[in-house]
């Protein structure tokens, strides 16, 4: 199998105070992964490495065999277009449709219309908000926002996707709903990481989970029960 | 297209959200570039009544008293060969008298006394346009002067040197004005662009998250400068014209400048939109100065 990300001993101090600890870890292609652990744990630290918003004080990472740690400020968007992300406060904008909000990627990227159409279409399809596409997001119901979200994160065919606490804003049944989307985009190919400290989440995945404790990593075990929504 | 569509949009978006803000830097702007209109409008026209004046400087060769007629004659010959000059009149000692008493009425008598006219004969020289420089006419003059039958030669070239030297001294004022005023009016939209980040500076982070360029962030507040400054630019020329129509009305009431207004004039259409172009690039200037500084953040 492929490593899709590699993290080689990387390290990353705030104040003298470990973020995380030499962390060595590999993520294969297509690959689902938990990334749990409780608050301050180094989760989001860990994530915003991945698409260069932070460098580590140590150790090499590497993107789909681009070693992130090297890439010039210039180059850090085009790694941005490959790993797509989701956050738990959603980050749409207000004053724009969801259409608008999803198309983003594409339009940053200089897509053709023709192109942007399709793949909207096909992403909020994919997500289930085909139908709220003309309407503002703040009129969407959270689960509908974080669809729009992910389907922002999905457009542009990334080949990783992250998401940073996705399901904080959830209640459970949202929270089921959303996880099986991660799911379902996972087995179409895509590396997913999913950050969360909520145990939930956990049981609802039959996969790899990568625990951080105070900024190291806890040795793997897998999730083993597989409970559908 | 879209991506076009969308800088565009997202500048006008910017300027419409601060609308208030927008409007004060486009008024500031105007404002204080047009107190350096105001020194540029001087010194385009004082500039203009300079070369206008140096084109009418005429050289008065004074010929000698006791210079027999064939001596005169051959002076002329001279003069009219010489390749600088485009024209020669010549005076006799009646006509100069003859202006002197239409010119000075009232001081006519003062002649009367003296008997003989004491005024002398004089060719009154224009020069070809190509030698009417300063350098020129002095050399011309200097040569003229050691011509036999020639007493004097004459010129008003000295308050020309005056006038240019008081032109030097307006354009060096108006260059340090236009340069603090500018350096103003760069600062005042450079402060509106810093507002419109700061104000979205969200939606900036959602941007570099999903892989736009520092480059494709920036446009619609580049693109947001140059409009202040070519809007402040725009309204600043509207609001000379206003006050130097009102300049003209007033010359033209007072009665005591009457003709002066045809010597006078405002930028022509080529300079009033080269000053919106500069105006743009100083609104562009404010935008890169205010994304230096502040930074719509790291990519």
């Amino acid at each position: 199998m492929d490593a899709i990300i590699q993290l080689i001993h990387v390290s990353k101090w705030y104040d003298r105070r470990a973020a995380l600890s030499d962390v060595t870890l590999e993520v294969e292609k297509g690959e689902f992964v938990l990334l749990m652990g409780p608050s301050g744990a180094g989760k989001s630290t860990l994530l915003r490495m991945l698409i260069g918003e932070e460098q580590p004080d140590e150790g090499q990472i590497f993107v789909q065999g681009r070693n992130v740690t090297k890439l010039k400020q210039s180059e850090i968007p085009y790694l941005r277009r490959k790993v797509g992300s989701v956050f738990q406060d959603f980050r749409l904008l207000p004053k724009k449709s969801v259409f608008d909000n999803v198309a983003l990627p594409l339009v940053v990227q200089g897509a053709s219309e023709k192109d942007i159409r399709r793949k909207v279409t096909e992403a909020l399809r994919a997500v289930g908000v085909e139908h709220k596409k003309d309407q503002p997001p703040n009129s969407l119901s959270a689960g509908e926002r974080q669809r729009a979200c992910i389907a922002r994160a999905i457009v542009n065919g990334p080949v990783v996707l992250l998401a940073d606490e996705p399901t904080g804003s959830l209640d459970p049944e949202r929270t089921g709903e959303i996880i099986e989307l991660f799911k379902l985009i996972s087995a179409r190919g895509t590396t997913v990481i999913v950050a969360t400290h909520d145990p939930q989440v956990m049981r609802q995945i039959n996969g790899r989970v990568i625990t951080l404790a105070q900024g190291a990593v806890v040795p793997e075990r897998r999730a083993t029960v597989g409970v559908g929504v | 297209m879209r991506r076009l569509f969308y800088l565009v949009r997202e500048a006008w978006a910017n300027m419409r959200t601060n609308r208030t803000t927008t409007i004060v830097a486009i008024l500031t702007t105007a404002f204080t570039l047009a107190c350096v209109g105001i020194f540029l409008l001087l010194y385009v026209n004082l500039r203009s009544a300079a070369g206008w004046l140096q084109e009418d400087v005429k050289i008065m060769v004074y010929v000698e008293e006791r210079l027999p007629r064939e001596g005169m004659q051959e002076l002329e010959r001279t003069l009219k060969s010489d390749r600088m000059v485009a024209g020669v009149l010549f005076v006799s000692k009646e006509q100069a008298l003859g202006e002197f008493r239409a010119q000075f009425p009232a001081d006519s008598h003062l002649l009367e006394g003296l008997g003989e006219n004491p005024l002398p004969a004089s060719f009154v020289v224009t020069l070809a346009p190509n030698f009417r420089s300063p350098d020129a006419m002095k050399g011309w003059v200097e040569r003229v002067q050691t011509m036999e039958g020639v007493a004097k030669v004459d010129y008003n070239q000295e308050w020309i040197n005056v006038l240019a030297e008081l032109i030097g001294y307006i354009e060096l004022v108006a260059i340090g004005v236009g340069v603090l005023l500018s350096a103003a009016a760069v600062t005042i939209i450079g402060n509106t662009i810093r507002l419109a980040l700061f104000a979205r500076r969200e939606e900036i982070e959602i941007l570099r998250s999903i892989g736009a360029t520092r480059t494709f962030i920036r446009i619609p507040y580049f693109l947001e400068g140059a409009v202040l400054g070519a809007c402040g630019s725009a309204l600043s020329l509207g609001i000379l014209k206003l006050g130097f129509e009102l300049f003209l009305q007033q010359i033209q009431s007072a009665g005591r400048f009457s003709g002066m207004e045809s010597l006078v004039s405002f930028f022509p259409l080529s300079s009033c939109m080269a000053l919106v172009v500069a105006g743009m690039g100083l609104g562009f200037a404010g935008s890169v100065v205010s994304l230096l500084r502040v930074g719509e953040g790291r990519a």
